[in-house]
């Protein structure tokens, strides 16, 4: 049962280190803080539900859509609201704040939304329950496609952001957004962009998640603030710190849930974020 | 080649710079003299952020007017700026730099042939591609903020203060490597404290006084200009 529980923390800190994947990207290059993060992880569990049961889409296909609508959306969300603040703002951290009470507003709304279309209460699919047997421990086959996939989607962008042109124009706005323009990168196009792609992983995170667990509309709110717990704790932009960060919260909500009581999962993961800001602030691997 | 007319830079009520005008030729080397705060860096904000110029200022390069075009879209346009204070990526190495040197699509295809040209010019470099650019020397990353302006293949190549802060050797090693340039055909737009060297450099240069230009002339005339020499050259 012990090693269950833990198999069952690394599928979900697989998830989580994915999904932060998509808010410090946002962060780092975008340079901002996106409160509503979590409803767009939101909408791909959501998207997948509604394609799995309405249009018998399977959800590993489903994502080839949801993860295009996710991109979509934060795209937009980017050009409408986001764009005219960072164009008023005289000084970045100016942006920060005010993207974090934008952000927070969008938070409620998405919320609202999902509830009058979802209700306010579990939903979620049954979709390879089948168990196997890994290490000894009998695993949903979902939660296995689960982790295999968040791993894929990781390696992917971990080598697109080192290995890519596209990627040495990413770390060069991150690092320093004043001197792109001197080698011709457009910053407000790479920060759109990467605020997109961002988006793009949140909704991929959701799909994901949905595959192995039920959602409810106010889970956005608290995989935020996992989110940033987990970018915190692994270090802003250090894409290494963020899946070891994930892979503890994981397990340690999976162990807590499972040897203390479920309800004390989100005390115990500000018990460890707490923990790491008093003994290393800039993070885990600073 | 390089035209620019009536350039005026505000920064708030101070006009830092007054209604200024110059050009540069195909393959020419012009230095802007002016002590500090004489506007020198904001003459190169002005010519090259269209944000910050005052209505009314005209640049044209190669034929076209490019006064209305992003700061961004000028790399692409052949012209590149080596900003006061270097603006180097500090966190990323010297190869990522050199690399993003040549992100100027005008740049890619020859960027293998540029990145030989330049380290033969900075020797230096080539030793230390895998070394992060923060963690270098003041003169190095001066180094690689020339080469990298070099890598996207420019026209006009416009420097601030190129030798500021660098021992007198560096110096000299610097503007060695910027006669070559110069020698290459690349115009040269550079702003200079070092008299001496910049007008051995350039075939002639502006004087800049409080935001407005007061003299102009060949190397010769300058250097043998009591004003300039009384100014600048401590004599
Ligand atoms: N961002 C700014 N805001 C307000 N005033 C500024 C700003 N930048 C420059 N100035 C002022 O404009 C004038 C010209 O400054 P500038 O930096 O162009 O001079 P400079 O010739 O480059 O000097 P230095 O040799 O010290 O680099 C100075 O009086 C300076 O105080
Ligand atoms: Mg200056």
């Amino acid at each position: 049962m012990l090693l269950s529980t833990l198999v069952f923390g690394v599928v979900l800190g697989g998830t989580y280190a994915l999904v932060a994947l998509g808010l410090t990207i946002q962060y780092g290059v975008a340079r901002i803080m996106n409160l509503s993060f979590g409803e767009v992880v939101m909408f791909g569990a959501f998207a997948t539900f509604v394609l799995f049961t309405g249009a018998s889409l399977s959800p590993v296909l489903g994502l080839f859509v949801v993860v295009p609508l996710a991109f979509a959306i934060s795209w937009i969300l980017y050009t409408v609201l986001m764009r005219p603040l960072v164009k008023r703002a005289r000084h970045p951290e100016r942006v920060e704040i005010d993207s974090i009470l934008v952000t927070f507003g969008l938070l409620f709304l998405f919320q609202g939304l999902f509830t009058q279309a979802f209700g306010s209460g579990y939903t979620g699919y049954g979709w390879l329950q089948a168990p196997v047997e890994i290490l000894g421990a009998r695993v949903a086959s979902g939660r296995v496609l689960g982790l295999g996939l968040a791993c894929l989607i990781g390696l992917g962008l971990w080598a697109a952001t080192t290995r890519t042109r596209w990627g040495l124009t990413m770390r060069a706005v991150a690092t320093r957004p004043a001197f792109a323009a001197l080698v011709g990168i457009d910053e407000n196009r790479v920060a759109r962009q990467a605020f997109a792609l961002g988006g793009a992983i949140a909704g991929a995170g959701g799909a994901i998640l949905s595959m192995y667990q039920p959602v409810t509309p106010i889970d956005g709110g608290f995989l935020t603030m996992k989110a940033l717990v987990i970018v915190i704790m692994g270090g802003i932009g250090n894409m290494g710190g963020a899946l070891a960060a994930g892979l503890i919260i994981g397990i340690v909500e999976a162990l807590v849930s499972y040897a203390v009581d479920p309800g004390l999962t989100l005390a115990a993961t500000y018990a460890i974020f707490l923990a790491v800001l008093l003994w290393r602030p800039k993070g885990l691997f600073a | 080649m390089f035209e620019a007319r009536s350039i005026s830079v505000r920064y708030g009520k101070h006009l830092a710079l007054d209604d200024v005008s110059l050009e540069v030729g195909t393959s020419e080397c012009v230095a802007i003299l002016g002590a500090n705060g004489a506007g020198k860096s904001s003459l190169l904000r002005g010519l090259t952020q269209a944000g910050l110029r005052e209505r009314g200022g005209v640049i044209r390069h190669r034929g076209e007017d490019i006064s209305a075009t992003n700061d961004f879209d000028l790399v692409e346009k052949g012209i590149a700026l080596v900003p006061e204070g270097r603006g180097v990526f500090a966190e990323l190495t010297v190869d990522d730099n050199l690399s993003l040197g040549a992100h100027p699509k005008r740049a890619r295809e020859s960027a293998s042939e540029r990145r030989a040209e330049v380290l033969d010019l900075f020797p230096k470099l080539g030793q230390r591609l895998a070394q992060t650019v923060g963690t270098m020397s003041g003169g190095e990353q001066q180094m690689v903020a020339v080469a990298r302006a070099l890598m996207s293949r420019p026209t006009l190549l416009l420097l601030d203060e190129p030798s500021l802060g660098l021992a007198p050797i560096v110096v000299d090693e610097m503007f060695a490597a910027l006669h070559k340039v110069r020698d290459s055909g690349v115009s040269i737009l550079i702003v200079e404290q070092n008299v001496r060297a910049s007008l051995a450099l350039a075939a002639r240069g502006y004087v800049l006084e409080a935001g407005r230009i007061v003299g102009r002339g060949s190397s010769a005339e300058l250097v043998a200009d009591p004003m300039v020499a009384k100014a600048f050259l401590g004599h």
